[in-house]
């Protein structure tokens, strides 16, 4: 309860915070100010382990609206509320995070209680992010969509097939922002998930994003029974939390 | 000891005691209702802070209704309100007959409820009516705590009370546990939506703060406290006020306390009683709160005597709350912490004692109580008859969601029965689970349970299967396969001549929503066909009916179709089943207000059919659609007055729902129209809380009106934010929703350049043109009566990019009118003309034409009652000089000018100027070069220039800025 997490910048990320984006265009605006924030925290600034997953997702999101104006999906209802309810699960960990709440996801704490040093590599860093928001926030953030649009996830929808040109986007913006790291990345996630066989391509976000479409049709079975939901809750998040704690350890180091 | 039975005092709370107090009751305008919804961790003292408030807000005058949630996840449909009405009735003194036998009118409501057409949407004006009787004018106060743990039927009723659609003055204040909103808990997007709204709070309780954690603990401890200890209850409790609580209490009563967790305390209390006292816990912690004094006495098996000092010891140690209704424990971690210390054997002995007990005696939640108590107890042949009743008891309460989960659980339980002695058919139990899973929309759960159900023996005939997959398939909005499935179900060898028209029937209106129109009106013969030779089939005439009327009309011969369609009706009308003619008559309403276009006539039929259906017993569900349907034709026809009067009537059956949203939508069009910015506010409000509950994909109609309306307002940012929205979130196939977007887009930007203070986004109108582009596409290959409507609003789209270019290009605005006035659709037509007089004007050229435009665009809008619209016509006029041939009588609906009048009298030292001198010398004050004063007067700059040396004459100044100093000092406004 002593000094304020953000340091310099409390004030501006509480105010932010404040706010709720009810539309993907306010989720790029969001996202775009806490970048902003994010590379003045010092002691890191421009090097901050948080900033390099925000500036991934700032594009990786910005090319989604794109997407949506240019009417890339087939259900850009069900992508738009997707995308910010998925948004929301970034920030909600935040203002836990700025609460110094217990109830902070510990697959997101890993990265945040770097932000304050000592200084991680951008792309452990970034790839610690991508885990806990896939892994862990992203088969919430479905079944809440599922359930506000009164619709279900069912394989090859509409849905499914939006959800799945997402992987594109990230296959897209990938190797533009981190030219020539993917094979490391093939590198790594082999070593982490060794005993998968249905890997294939090598690409950590399609993969990681096929479980949480299935991960989030198991949460979707037991929505109504929160003993369930809360055991699931916390295996996701022990598991996002394993991963991202070995991403960012000097292991994950040889990423770069 | 004793003195821990009260409560300590609520310390650090008085703001948000008086927060909460003002806005549940000082600050609700009458009429009005409200919500706060107060989230924060478990022990932080919700449930207190509910207490007090409640407490206070009933001195102010309220009523107030208090209810917890419970956590055995097979509760019964609406419990809280129901236990809330149970705790009121009690809690009445004898004076109060009269309001005791209205509260117990309420609760008989739930008793003899039972399954109908709408039902749930009739029980919720049922309820809200009995409510209002209770509250006897006062202001309606809901209390509920454990709203984690609310079922949807309850939640439903909340969000439709809060929309205003129950006519209370209701507020509600309800608790949640921070922790279990994590994850993908219903309430989590509920709240996220609810936020947004003026009318509703979420505020997080946080733990105390180091001054108000030493107040607490030095008001239990009964001293000031030693600063190593108050440092000690500060860092290990982090301000929880249960936990400061229970540490004071450590350090007064001088014990050396090792816990700072509540599961720690909870359990070292638990672990400090005497036996019996232990024993009474655990029965408390396996019941079902509240654990009435009988019940708990027949549970735990101590004498009378022994069990009263037992439970006496348990709330001294303030692990246990007695009331009227019960015992309840203090906080319900207790029971999740005591549930790891019995025995499984010990637990099922309790739950056994439980269920033996209300066997014998019927009691609240009788049947869910048994079936949880027996199941536990490790009974599944006693506990399913038991599971069987709840659920029926729930689809009786129209709680699909519910009866689905009792369904399931029989089903466990039937499967954990062996041999035969269940007496409980496994067909029906199977049959009972998809179906009520199909009601409550868990569209795959149903399929799923359809596929098993085909597997066993005694299933439902092969056709009657595929029937049903259909049905299923077509309510989760899957057309293609649903169509499929029909197919199937026609060439199964079983089908009987009634389900083969059934089977035939049906896919012609999937195919219509599959666009598949020249199918859709074969398949529909065929049915009509197959139902000429059997019996009974009205209801499919009428479906089959109106899929060849809508095939035809699309297919371009709309009177063949009609003809079917009003054929239809009188089929229905001489069978007289009252659902097939209400149906008859909206399909043909639609129709006509729909692809055909017919529009006075549509709403003639509409208005015949509400009253019919009203005669025949269906006015909630049926009446109100056809009055919504009429009421958004008389828009569109200009005869607002009109529809005002019937939207109010169809307001008046208190509908829910879908038709809730659609009437909530054409009275907030109205107003917008009007320029009533407080009645539409209330309105989109009122929408956007019903669809908190789900159903986001009504969100576009209430973004364009949301569009619509800041544009009155000026608030061109927050149109551009909607319109935005509204793109991000519109199918690319909805070319009309599209169209209309495009529209609002490219007019907030082309006002943005007018209004020369708010810069135009010019990446919104790149993006707004290539939608508009795109529609344009896509609207060639459209249906006609589609392409129809698009046409309109491109053409209005063409016409606002002009106006971005420069002036604006009367010929392209002369377009739009013309589009329109052919659509008879006199709001866009008249704002269209007020376009094209401007454009006229800006060039100077036929200034004439522009007058009469200017006068055609002011009587419709006037005939309308668009003020705002009629504002911006007279700003226009006044400015070019225009005489609108205004009647005096009219005057008294002209609204506040948006620009200071310059006919207003001037001070002194402006007396010598002219009219139009001031007109001009206004601009200058603004700051206007002369260029842009001659755009907006429409006279040329040269003419400005020689209007502006008269004023610096007559005013006897050199410079713009003394000249408007002049102008600011004489009361320019």
């Amino acid at each position: 309860m002593g000094e304020p997490v953000w340091g310099p910048i409390q004030q501006d990320i509480v105010g932010l915070l404040a706010d709720h984006p009810a539309d993907v265009p306010a989720v790029v605006d969001h996202l775009t100010k806490l970048q902003d924030m994010l590379v003045r925290l010092p002691p890191l600034e421009r090097s901050c382990p948080l900033a390099d997953f925000n500036q991934l997702y700032l594009v990786i999101t910005s090319t989604v609206l794109d997407g949506l104006y240019d009417d890339r999906f087939a259900d850009p209802v069900f992508l738009a509320r997707l995308d910010v309810e998925f948004a929301a699960r970034y920030f909600d960990a935040l203002r836990y995070w700025t609460e110094s709440s217990p109830n902070t996801p510990r697959a997101w704490s890993c990265l945040f209680k770097r932000m304050r040093g000592p200084d991680a590599r951008p792309l452990p860093s970034a790839a610690a992010g991508v885990n806990a928001h896939i892994n862990f926030d992203l088969p919430f953030a479905l079944v809440t969509t599922f359930d506000s649009l009164e619709s279900e996830p069912v394989d090859d929808s509409d849905q499914h097939r939006d959800y799945l040109e997402i992987n594109s986007i990230f296959a897209e913006r990938i190797p533009e922002l981190r030219r020539g790291y993917l094979d490391n990345w093939q590198l790594m996630i082999d070593m982490l998930n060794g005993d998968i066989d249905d890997w294939y391509q090598g690409e950590l976000v399609e993969y990681t994003r096929n479980v949480a479409w299935r991960n989030a049709q198991k949460i979707w079975r037991c929505r109504h029974d929160p003993h369930a939901r809360e055991c699931e809750r916390t295996r996701l998040d022990d598991n996002a939390a394993a991963l991202g704690r070995l991403l960012l350890s000097p292991l994950g180091a040889f990423l770069q | 000891m004793a003195s821990d039975v009260d409560s300590p005092p609520l310390v650090g709370r008085a703001d948000r005691v008086a927060t909460l107090r003002s806005a549940l009751l000082d600050d609700v305008p009458p009429g009005h209702t409200a919500a706060v919804f107060l989230t924060g961790e478990s022990g932080v003292g919700k449930s207190r802070l509910l207490r007090e408030v409640g407490d206070g807000l009933r001195a102010g005058g309220a009523l107030v209704l208090t209810g917890s949630c419970l956590d055995i996840g097979d509760a019964s449909p609406l419990h809280p309100l129901r236990q809330a009405l149970r705790r009121f009735d009690a809690e009445l003194a004898a004076t109060q007959a009269r309001t005791s036998s209205t509260v117990r009118g309420l609760l008989q409501v739930f008793t003899e409820e039972s399954a109908g057409p709408d039902g749930a949407g009739a029980l919720l004006e049922r309820v809200s009516r009995g409510l209002s009787l209770i509250a006897e004018g006062r202001p309606l106060v809901l209390v509920l705590d454990d709203l984690q743990w609310v079922d949807r039927s309850t939640r439903q009723l909340l969000l439709y009370l809060l929309a205003g659609l129950g006519d209370l003055q209701l507020s509600v204040l309800a608790a949640v546990r921070t922790e279990s909103l994590q994850g993908a808990h219903p309430l989590r997007r509920v709240l996220t939506e609810l936020r947004r709204l003026r009318s509703v709070r979420v505020l997080d309780l946080a733990p105390l703060d180091r001054a108000d954690t030493d107040r607490l603990a030095t008001a239990i401890v009964g001293r000031p406290l030693a600063p190593e200890a108050a440092e000690l209850i500060w860092r290990r409790s982090g301000g929880n006020p249960f936990v400061v609580e229970e540490l004071a209490r450590d350090v007064r009563d001088g014990r050396a306390g090792l816990s700072d967790t509540l599961r720690e305390i909870f359990l070292a209390r638990v672990e400090a009683l005497p036996e019996p006292a232990h024993a009474v816990m655990h029965a408390v912690a396996a019941g079902v709160e509240p654990v009435e004094h009988w019940l708990l006495a027949r549970a735990v098996r101590l004498p009378e005597e022994e069990l009263i000092e037992a439970v006496r010891a348990a709330v001294a140690h303030r692990l246990l709350e007695s009331a009227d209704d019960g015992y309840r424990l203090r906080h319900r971690l207790v029971a999740e912490v005591l549930a790891d210390e019995l025995l499984p054997a010990e637990r099922a002995a309790l739950h056994r004692r439980y269920a033996e007990a209300l066997t014998a005696a019927p009691a609240e939640l009788h049947q869910a109580r048994l079936a949880h108590h027996w199941r536990l107890a490790g009974e599944p042949a006693r506990a399913l008859p038991a599971a069987v009743a709840a659920a029926r008891e729930a689809e009786r309460l129209h709680g699909f969601a519910e009866a689905h989960r009792h369904w399931s659980t029989a089903r466990e339980l039937a499967a954990a029965v062996t041999g035969p002695a269940s007496g409980v058919d496994g067909v029906e139990l199977l049959e009972r689970a998809a179906e009520t899973a199909h009601q409550c929309g868990e569209h795959a759960r149903a399929l799923e349970l359809l596929e098993e159900l085909a597997r066993v023996s005694g299933a439902p005939a092969t056709c009657a299967l595929h029937i049903r997959r259909a049905r299923y398939l077509a309510a989760a909005g899957r057309s293609a396969p649903a169509e499929a499935e029909y197919r199937l179900a026609l060439a199964a060898a079983d089908c009987t001549a009634r389900e083969r028209v059934t089977a035939a029937a049906h896919p012609a209106e999937l195919l219509l929503h599959l666009g598949r129109y020249a199918d859709a009106g074969e398949q529909a013969r065929e049915a009509l066909e197959l139902a000429a030779g059997a019996e009974g089939c009205t209801s499919e005439v009428v479906l089959a009916s109106a899929a060849l009327g809508f095939s035809q009309a699309y297919l371009e011969d709309p009177d063949g179709g009609l003809a079917v369609v009003r054929e239809a009706l009188e089929t229905a009308e001489s069978a007289g089943r009252p659902e097939d003619v209400a149906c008859a008559y909206l399909h043909l309403a639609e129709l006509l207000t729909g692809p055909l276009n017919i529009l006075e006539e549509g709403v003639v039929v509409a208005r015949r059919g509400a009253e019919r259906v009203a005669e025949l017993g269906l006015g909630r569900t049926y009446e109100t659609r056809l009055l919504a349907i009429a009421t958004n034709g008389l828009f569109r026809v200009g005869q607002w007055a009109e529809a005002e009067k019937v939207v109010a009537a169809a307001l008046r059956h208190r509908p829910s729902g879908a038709d809730a949203v659609e009437l909530l939508l054409a009275r907030c069009r109205l107003s917008v129209g009007y320029g009533d910015i407080e009645a539409s506010d209330r309105d989109l409000d009122a929408v956007a809380t019903m669809l908190a509950g789900g159903g986001a994909r009504h969100v576009l109609p209430m973004l364009i009106l949301r569009a619509g309306l800041a544009m009155w307002e000026g608030r061109h940012d927050l149109a551009r934010q909607a319109v935005q929205r509204g793109l991000t979130e519109s199918r690319s196939d909805d070319v009309i929703v599209l169209a209309t977007l495009a529209w609002h887009g490219l007019r907030a930007e082309a006002e943005a350049h007018a209004s020369r203070t708010v810069a135009v986004d010019e990446r919104a109108v790149r993006r707004l043109r290539e939608v508009a582009a795109r529609v344009a596409g896509k609207g060639e290959q459209a249906a006609r009566p589609v392409r129809y409507v698009v046409d309109g609003f491109l053409a209005l789209c063409d016409a606002e990019v002009s106006r971005l270019d420069g002036r604006g290009d009367p010929e392209l605005w002369g377009r739009s009118v013309a589009e329109w006035d052919r659509r008879q659709h006199p709001y866009p037509a008249a704002y269209s003309r007020l376009r094209q007089a401007e454009a006229l004007l800006a060039r100077r050229s036929r200034v004439a034409t522009a007058g009469k435009l200017l006068r055609q665009a002011y009587g419709m809008a006037q005939a309308l009652g668009a003020e705002p619209l009629s504002s911006e016509i007279r700003t226009l006029a006044g400015r070019a000089r225009v005489t609108l041939e205004e009647r005096p009588t009219e005057r008294r609906h002209v609204a506040p000018r948006p620009r200071p009048a310059p006919a207003q009298p001037a001070g002194d030292e402006l007396a010598t100027l002219t009219a139009r001198e001031r007109e001009v010398l206004a601009a200058v004050a603004e700051g206007l070069t002369n260029r842009e004063i001659g755009q907006r007067l429409f006279i040329s700059e040269r003419t400005i220039g020689v209007h502006v040396s008269h004023i610096f004459d007559k005013l006897q100044v050199r410079t713009r800025v003394q000249a408007s100093a002049i102008f600011l000092r004489n009361g320019s406004d």
